[in-house]
């Protein structure tokens, strides 16, 4: 019974003070790796722009940053059962994970944008999804955006894991919707039939969600601070600029 | 249709084959722990021990009614919710936890199958030259169970291979999840798949050589 009690303690405290040492460092970021260009893999090496500005918020707040890939569905049920700090990978602000999570500032204003198959005239904008079959990604806030439309029920969403792209080059829905930065992106380098329709249909602001506890807060005010001064001293509109040509990192 | 890019193609086979290994070892772990488990299941429910066998009955009829990606959410996301110590389940763990479960359910049905088939008679003949339970079963029951139960066995194995590929969803990155994230990067879909598929292919085929082979060592009693 005494060995017993002994041994529980000694594992109670040996978990505890590896708690402790995991408080110092790296920070663990999840991201999908399967959204380009803000992280993707090419030859084994995961890159991107999240990839690049992680790395610089890492560097300015002297943690190494351990990076954990998995499907985005899985991201945030990583995050609240504690096994990665963050995600990476442009979370959208919205009401709904507001209740669950508390973000860092933000550092990228964009705008969810329709994207068809090139050559399809028949859809010029939101308002012409009406009827038609509209790809989102699982678990991402454009699907939101789509049900809070008036004619919402008129369209149909379908929920895709990973390459929607393919799915609407290829014909099998009429349209996806992404934020307009990567999709834009993805027409410029890749060998896609794809096609902007019409103008950005509402605001979004992404940032990096934490666990609402002691650690997750003291986590995002130290993002916070690093973002700042990255903001600050120009390095986030350079990787902006290096990915996308212009400063997405401004509203 | 472009031309397929071949370079692309041969240039992802080296980096695609260091996944290799891991999705091997959570299909060999897996194998090994659900063979166990099954036996210990099949035995159970065979010899109806009370109290065991209605666990095992609920135990495998789960295992057999939820699909393998419900488990594996259950453990890796599921228990830490409610634990959170179980925080400790890592992707690996909770996958070959999974597999383990999951295929346990599905092979302890055909290993009892193997057993009940074993002729009545042999049984009785043994139990009257006084041996236990354990000597029938060790040296009557289950060598001529496993002739049996082999090609089934093999053919969970082979599914279990392909089954890791559901790992990724826990951020496990093997074969399927590495593929995944290369196709992704290039958006060369068809070229970045059709390597991985051929590698399982061929981990497949080779396993049914092992096979082959096995089923000829455990015939060679029966043969004349």
């Amino acid at each position: 019974m005494k060995t017993l009690l002994t041994t529980m303690l000694m594992i109670i405290s040996l978990s505890a003070s590896t708690a402790l040492l995991a408080q110092d460092n790296p920070l663990r970021v999840g991201m999908s790796g399967q959204y380009f260009p803000f992280t993707f893999v090419e030859q084994d090496e995961l890159k991107g722009f999240d990839v690049d500005i992680m790395n610089a918020l890492g560097k300015e707040m002297g943690r190494d940053i351990k990076y954990e890939t998995a499907n985005f569905s899985g991201l945030f049920g990583m995050l609240e059962s504690g096994r990665i700090d963050t995600v990476a990978n442009q979370i959208t602000i919205t009401e709904e994970r507001q209740k669950a999570y508390i973000f860092s500032d933000p550092y990228v204003y964009d705008g969810a944008q329709v994207v068809v198959k090139k050559g399809n005239t028949e859809i010029q904008g939101v308002e012409d999804l009406k009827g038609k079959t509209v790809a989102v990604n699982l678990g991402s806030n454009f699907e939101e955006l789509l049900r809070e439309l008036p004619y919402a029920d008129e369209i149909n969403i379908k929920t895709y894991d990973s390459n929607l792209e393919r799915d609407t080059a290829l014909g099998r829905v009429d349209a996806f919707v992404m934020d307009r930065v990567s999709a834009s992106q993805i027409i410029k380098e890749k060998p896609l039939p794809l096609a902007l329709a019409g103008p950005t249909f509402s605001q979004i602001t992404n940032a990096y969600p934490f666990r609402d506890t002691e650690s997750g807060r003291a986590l995002r005010d130290e993002v916070n601070q690093a973002l700042a001064t990255l903001r600050e001293n120009g390095t986030l509109t350079s990787i902006s600029e290096k990915w996308f040509g212009t400063d997405i990192t401004q509203p | 249709m472009d031309v397929l890019n071949v370079d692309y193609m041969l240039g992802l086979v080296p980096v695609l084959l260091r996944y290799l290994p891991l999705t091997l070892q959570l299909a060999t772990i897996g194998m090994v722990l659900a063979l166990i488990l099954a036996c210990l299941f099949a035995v159970v429910r065979v010899l109806a021990i009370p109290v065991l066998n209605q666990l095992t009955i609920v135990f495998i009829s789960f295992f057999r009614g939820t699909p393998l990606l419900v488990q594996l959410f259950l453990f890796y996301y599921g228990l830490p919710q409610l634990v959170s110590a179980l925080t400790v389940i890592d992707g690996i763990t909770a996958t070959i936890m999974g597999l383990t479960m999951h295929f346990s359910a599905y092979m302890a049905e055909s290993i009892r199958a193997a057993i009940v088939g074993v002729d009545r008679s042999q049984t009785e003949a043994a139990l009257s030259i006084g041996m236990t339970n354990g000597q029938l079963m060790r040296r009557i029951v289950l060598p001529q169970a496993t002739r049996v139960a082999l090609p089934t066995l093999m053919n969970y194995f082979i599914d279990m291979i392909k089954a890791t590929s559901l790992a990724f969803t826990l951020g496990v990155t093997e074969l399927m999840g590495a593929t995944q994230k290369e196709a992704s990067g290039s958006f060369l879909y068809f070229e970045a798949f059709i390597v991985a598929a051929i590698m399982y292919w061929i981990v497949v085929e080779l396993l049914s050589k092992l096979q082959h082979y096995l089923e000829i060592r455990l015939n060679k009693a029966y043969s004349r």
